[in-house]
């Protein structure tokens, strides 16, 4: 008896295809955002494990990432931000990229557990699930809140890292979580308002497709305004010095101008992008600050002595 | 018959292999070496993360190894 096998064609996807799929840039901010959160834990980490626990999270992100591109490849096709990647293109197979993003996943997070400790291996694992099954599989689809919610996964790397120093958690890296947490939906919003077509066409229910422009330039606003303070938070809390107490003041006051100037727009997305843009820099910046802030010894000093 | 020939035989049965175009043997050879470099930059973590734990103990071996001194 003879059986016909269809053969898949061979894969052409070089290692820069797979290098994409681990959304190398939304890694590089987890990364950082990890980092800060092990140097501002008040025990002092050896540069090998805090390496290792970094190389684990970094991996950890990119199997999100990977899960994400597997999961969404159909959306991706109809929308002009993502038509490029690997899956639409055609470079890889969708089968593949699961897989590929199922063993980082693993391999990341059973190495963190074993290597680092268990406390971050099962926040890396919450995190991964987070992102990849609540916030990509359920809300993105579902739900205008899907950004607000699915946040939280993006706000988790700075927790991780407090948590593979110490092996515990406590109110400091909450208030890291509660920022990013904050920053996501002015930052996703302001972007979303000119990238509308794409997601009405792709049929993710957006807030500006949702509720509209005018609404959404509101949310914006409302964020803005509980984000700033929490900004300030840490050195309000007396966990940092005043420099960064300043700038992110200074920093937040800007966002909060950027924020009316989107409220008033009512012609073209100048204003929205200039957020986008400048959202970026807002969270870098404070996150930059409290590790300036730490390098000084002024950050957390009194908890470490 | 070589190895390769013999698992080439036992995967196609009728001699119908996959010939793989200039690009797909470059991309699967790329591929290959990113996968041996990340392998080997694994066991490296892992080694470094031994000696790093275990420290000195690394040398010494465990307690119940060592002689027992005289009271």
């Amino acid at each position: 008896m003879s059986v016909t096998v269809a053969h898949a064609e061979p894969s052409i996807a070089g290692v820069g295809d797979y290098i994409e799929l681990m959304k190398p840039r939304v890694m590089s901010l987890v990364v950082f955002t990890a980092l800060v959160g092990l140097i501002v834990a008040p025990v002092p980490m050896h540069p090998v494990m805090a390496f290792t626990a970094l190389l684990c999270i970094a991996v950890g992100a990119g199997a999100a990432g990977a899960l994400n591109m597997w999961y969404d490849a159909d959306i991706d096709a109809r929308m002009a931000r993502t038509a490029g990647r690997p899956i639409p293109r055609g470079r890889v197979m969708p089968g593949e990229v699961a897989g590929f993003g199922f063993t980082l996943a693993v391999f990341s997070v059973v190495s963190l557990g074993l290597l680092v400790n268990v406390l971050a291996a099962a926040l890396l694992a919450f995190t991964i699930f987070f992102y990849v099954v609540i916030y990509t599989i359920w809300l993105k689809r579902s739900t205008p809140q899907n950004i607000v919610i699915g946040g939280a996964a993006g706000a988790l790397p700075p927790v991780i890292g407090w948590a593979a120093a110490t092996g515990s958690l406590a109110l400091e890296p909450l208030v890291l979580f509660l920022i990013v947490f904050l920053w996501t939906p002015p930052h996703f919003w302001a972007l979303s308002l000119y990238r509308t077509d794409d997601y009405a066409r792709a049929g993710v229910p957006m807030l500006p497709v949702v509720a509209g422009a005018a609404e959404t330039r509101r949310q914006i606003f409302r964020y803005t305004l509980v984000l700033t303070p929490v900004g300030v938070a840490p050195w309000l809390l007396g966990y940092t010095g005043a420099v960064y107490g300043i700038t992110a003041a200074l920093a937040g006051a800007a966002m909060i101008a950027l924020a009316i100037r989107v409220r008033g727009e009512t012609r073209g997305h100048a204003a929205c992008k200039q957020m986008f843009g400048f959202s970026i820099l807002y969270l870098f910046l404070l996150f930059a600050m409290l590790l300036v802030d730490r390098m000084s010894e002024g950050l957390f000093g009194h908890f470490a002595a | 018959m070589t190895m390769g020939r013999m698992m080439e035989v036992a995967d196609n049965p009728e001699g119908t292999s996959i010939k793989l175009t200039p690009e797909q043997a470059r991309a699967r050879r790329a591929r290959s070496i990113a996968i041996a470099l990340a392998l080997a930059s694994f066991a490296l973590v892992i080694f470094a993360v031994t000696i790093v734990r275990l420290g000195s103990a690394a040398l010494t071996g465990p307690d119940y190894m060592r002689p027992v001194e005289p009271k």
